[in-house]
């Protein structure tokens, strides 16, 4: 039973900021698409920017893209993460704790790093492994080619594989093998339990890690943006990307900008909206009973030593091969082969110029307290978003939850977008070209999952223990900074955390928003990257990932600590 | 104590009140329990009290003053109310050692660290608890939990405790024993308490008073004895124990209650004739049959017999097929279709008036 609370300031509040953060961008967006000049306020009204982009045949073959390249990485990452996800829960692969590492830690690496990885590694002129095809077998033209959309989705789906894994495998251990059992004992076959009990169990758990992958599919722009935007291979999210840092577009490519952004949101958010009844149904179908049990196990038999190879060959492709060659990239003093010969020629000269560069001081200085900023920030709206829905019965707490739920569908480019018509618009708020205009950008774009976590945890928190806080004389503001605060801190300090991490690696939005100083360090890395310099760009790359790996460690122990007080 | 008048709750979304037109006047030390099936508002109408819910119509006092009135608009907040509350999920802290838990009133309430410090050393000692103060509360047992949260409610010193099923969640055994506990320690301190429950037992052995209740309403109240032995009500006679209830046709003559069973003697009863009479399963008298001559004998059959260790349950069909449950002495044998006398005693037979709906 929820109670009525009498907070009456609290939920206008912040329904006026979410409207602020989500609503207006997203409205001037619309406006803009509608408008001869593509700025919001300018003066008439008008669909020539949709009619301009509908009959130009690039759009379609953008749209083409974008469905094959998102399909495509839904349908891999399902089959390769889910298939992963199995083996370790579900069957007697030996060395799980160690495989369950390996599938995990992908996640530390910023996608567009191992796009560029996977530059160095097939790239058709310099690449690794072609030279290596070549000189084996003699070939005369690359066999492997990164640009392609072959490539892209390649590589994509060795950056989703780990949170595909975390959704099933989830998934797959909560689900009561007393129901399998059930089957078996009412006379079933092994088939027709697996066709009748298990896949319909999964079905709403897998439909939508679908629906999440497609999503994810249409806003992701490292990876396209890296090994499709060279070669003019586009999807959505790169085309807004090189449309606005195009110079010579001007200001009259914005009016189509909007026309394609408001064409993919509409399709995003019928996806979110699908995606959301979907989860909805999922956990009606999880049956956590809290009672610890062993989920049924398949014994591999002689497809052991495969099984244990298909996870190690992921970790190779994923990890190990580009980043060691990242690794090697960034201690030479030019792009070359790996050869013997180079070995002599090793030094720390890059890391050495990359760090008395002071442009990269002032992004890592950037990335650092930007992400800072922005995570406490969210972390902190997360809160008072599942405190309202979850505790109050206010009115405006559907519009709140639904508000704070649809930045999971618009991508960071899209915001970036609506970001500058806002603060073009409003330029009496000086944020334009400034880092804080990055801060209100990444405290949009990962609203949703922070709020998503706060609610989660919030809705393990029996009321009883606030109603036992009230009826001890407790005022409401007591009750949430005595009890409320320190039950949630593990989780939100988890959120806070990832916040982090991803606001440093973050590329798109950061790209789009570029100004005079506000550059993070992944835009320094790419400015690197396409000016040229990869060898510079690696040495960079190394220690974004070193940060990485030190906030994700963080991470994992925090979210740990947060399970173990939650449910204590 | 509490005084509660024409008390309604409606909970937003809902068709049907949760509680309707509840009056009920709590005595200072009394202890009252609330029973009634789920659903039958006896939780809402203790949450209105403690001012978790806010009820459509009615007033509720505590201790004199007025913490609700629909009327004249008055709601003063959970934490302002002078009362103490139980919970049935314990609610203790899991973040706070068992002392934290305890004092948190007390600190709260911004007493001096002196006091607090004895208070709650005081309110240990009394739940027995003394030697895990230091505890996370979240490694204590689930009986423990139940009397960390007690010692909180009863450092408040508050006018009333209100229990919402403190016992419901401990095992059987657990739970006899809490039972005994809880009205002891209450008792000690002269504690007013509303307490809810489900658990029929539960209530007749804590209670001075009970209200029954269902749909929203209290449906009867008195003290258990009177509840038990001689309700007014068929809810009253089914809900609390197991009741045969046998409906009167009409009246005869010489007073016999015309009934399925045939005419039936019943303890005289001032007004008109009940509309139903009940008996309780341990009432009802078998004897060896003898064609059923004297008053209220009825001749009956064994349908079966179900042995339960101290004593034995007897399914019967009557002579005009009406079937009864009795309760026999163990020693007794008794075998499918064995011809039986059954005695429905005189002053046995509740008589039952229509109720109010």
């Amino acid at each position: 039973m929820t109670t009525q609370r009498r907070v009456p300031l609290l939920s206008p509040a912040l329904l006026a900021l979410l409207v602020y953060l989500v609503a207006v961008p997203l409205a001037l967006l619309l406006v803009a698409s509608f408008k001869p000049s593509g700025l919001p306020l300018d003066e008439g009204w008008g669909v020539g920017h949709y009619l301009t982009v509908y009959g130009d045949p690039g759009f379609w073959k953008l749209l083409g893209n974008t469905l094959q390249f998102a399909i495509g990485c839904a349908v891999g990452a399902l089959a390769l993460g889910g298939g992963l996800a199995w083996l370790v829960e579900r069957t007697d692969l030996p060395f799980k704790g160690a495989s369950r590492v390996m599938i995990a830690l992908p996640m530390v690496v910023p996608p567009f790093l191992l796009a560029m990885g996977w530059v160095l590694l097939a790239s058709p002129r310099t690449g690794f492994l072609n030279q290596i095809a070549r000189d084996a077998f003699g070939l005369a033209s690359a066999p492997l080619n990164v640009y392609s959309m072959g490539g892209m989705v390649f590589v994509e789906v060795l950056a989703l594989v780990p949170s595909v894994y975390l959704i099933l495998s989830a998934a797959f251990r909560n689900m009561d093998p007393a129901l399998e059992e059930a089957a078996l004992a009412s006379g079933a076959r092994w088939p027709q339990m697996v066709r009748r009990i298990f896949v319909p169990l999964l079905a709403p758990a897998l439909l939508a890690a679908a629906a999440y992958l497609t999503i994810v599919g249409f806003l992701v722009f490292d990876v396209p943006g890296t090994l499709g935007m060279p070669v003019g291979i586009f999807v959505v999210s790169s085309r807004i990307v090189y449309l606005a840092t195009d110079q010579s577009g001007g200001t009259s490519a914005y009016g189509q900008i909007a026309a394609i952004a408001v064409t993919f949101l509409v399709l995003l958010l019928a996806l979110a909206w699908a995606y959301r009844r979907l989860t909805a149904r999922a956990s009606r179908f999880v049956t956590v009973t809290g009672k610890g049990w062993r989920p049924r196990q398949l014994a591999l038999g002689a497809f052991k030593p495969v099984a244990v190879a298909l996870v190690l060959v992921y970790f190779l492709l994923a990890v190990v091969a580009p980043l060691g060659l990242l690794l090697w990239t960034s201690f030479t003093p030019f792009l070359a082969p790996v050869s013997l010969s180079m070995v002599e020629r090793m030094s720390l000269a890059q890391h050495v110029a990359v760090w008395s560069n002071p442009r990269v001081g002032v992004a890592a200085w950037n990335s650092l307290w930007v992400s800072v900023v922005a995570a406490t920030v969210v972390v902190a709206i997360a809160f008072a978003v599942a405190w309202t829905v979850l505790r109050t019965r206010q009115p405006a707490r559907r519009t709140i939850d639904v508000l704070a739920f649809m930045p999971l569908a618009i991508p960071g480019t899209m915001i970036g977008m609506a970001l500058v018509y806002v603060y073009l618009t409003l330029s009496f708020v000086p944020v334009y070209g400034t880092a804080w205009i990055l801060v209100i950008a990444y405290v949009t774009v990962y609203l949703s999952f922070t709020s998503r976590t706060a609610n989660a945890t919030l809705i393990q928190i029996h009321p009883e223990l606030e109603e036992a806080a009230r009826t001890s004389g407790a005022p409401a503001a007591t009750t949430v900074r005595r009890i409320v605060l320190p039950l949630m801190l593990p989780a939100l300090a988890g959120a806070w955390v990832w916040v982090v991490a991803h606001v440093m690696r973050e590329l798109s939005t950061a790209l789009l928003l570029q100004g005079e100083d506000n550059a993070t360090l992944a835009v320094q890395l790419w400015s690197y990257w396409a000016g040229g310099e990869p060898t510079k760009a690696a040495a960079v790359g190394v220690w974004l990932v070193v940060a990485m790996t030190v906030v994700t460690v963080l991470w994992q122990w925090l979210s740990n600590r947060s399970h173990r007080t939650v449910h204590g | 104590m509490v005084e509660i008048r024409g008390l309604t709750l409606v909970y937003p979304g809902a068709t049907q009140p949760s509680v309707r037109d509840v009056s009920l006047v709590v005595q200072r030390g009394e202890f009252l329990t609330l029973l009634g099936p789920s659903g039958c508002g006896k939780t809402s109408t203790l949450r209105s009290v403690a001012g978790l819910e806010t009820p459509r119509a009615g007033t509720i006092a505590i201790a004199g003053q007025t913490v609700f009135d629909a009327g004249g608009g008055r709601m003063v907040p959970t934490h302002a109310r002078d009362i103490a509350m139980v919970f049935q999920s314990y609610a203790v802290w899991p973040h706070m050692s068992v002392a934290q838990n305890v004092a948190f009133p007390l600190e709260v309430a911004g007493r001096p660290a002196t006091e607090v410090a004895r208070r709650v050393r005081e309110a240990l000692e009394r739940v027995d608890l003394s030697e895990l103060a230091q505890r996370s509360a979240t490694a204590l047992s689930g009986g423990q939990q139940q009397r960390v949260a007690i010692a909180r409610a009863l450092v408040r010193d508050a006018a009333v405790m209100l229990l919402d099923e403190p016992l419901s969640n401990l095992d059987a055994k657990l739970r006899e024993q809490m039972r005994v506990e809880l009205r002891q320690l209450l008792k000690s301190v002269g504690m007013t308490a509303i307490y809810v429950t489900h658990d029929q037992e539960e209530a007749l052995m804590l209670s001075d008073r009970i209200a029954l209740m269902d749909q929203g309403r209290i449906v009867e109240a008195g003290s258990p004895r009177t509840l038990y032995l001689s309700p007014r009500t068929t809810f009253g006679a089914t809900f609390l124990g197991a009741a045969e209830v046998i409906a009167v046709e009409g009246t005869r003559p010489d007073g016999r209650l015309d009934t399925a069973l045939g005419p039936l003697h019943a303890a005289a009863t001032d007004g008109p004739a009940p509309a139903r009479l009940a008996i309780r399963p341990e009432s009802i008298v078998l004897h060896p049959p003898r064609g059923a001559a004297a008053p209220n004998r009825i001749a009956a059959r064994v349908v079966s017999a179900v042995f339960c260790g101290r004593h034995q349950q007897v399914q019967l069909e009557c002579a005009g097929g009406r079937r009864l449950t009795a309760i026999a002495d163990a020693h007794r044998a008794f075998a499918a279709g064995d011809p039986v006398d059954v005695e429905l005693p005189q002053q046995r037979l509740i008589p039952l008036h229509e109720e109010p709906r």
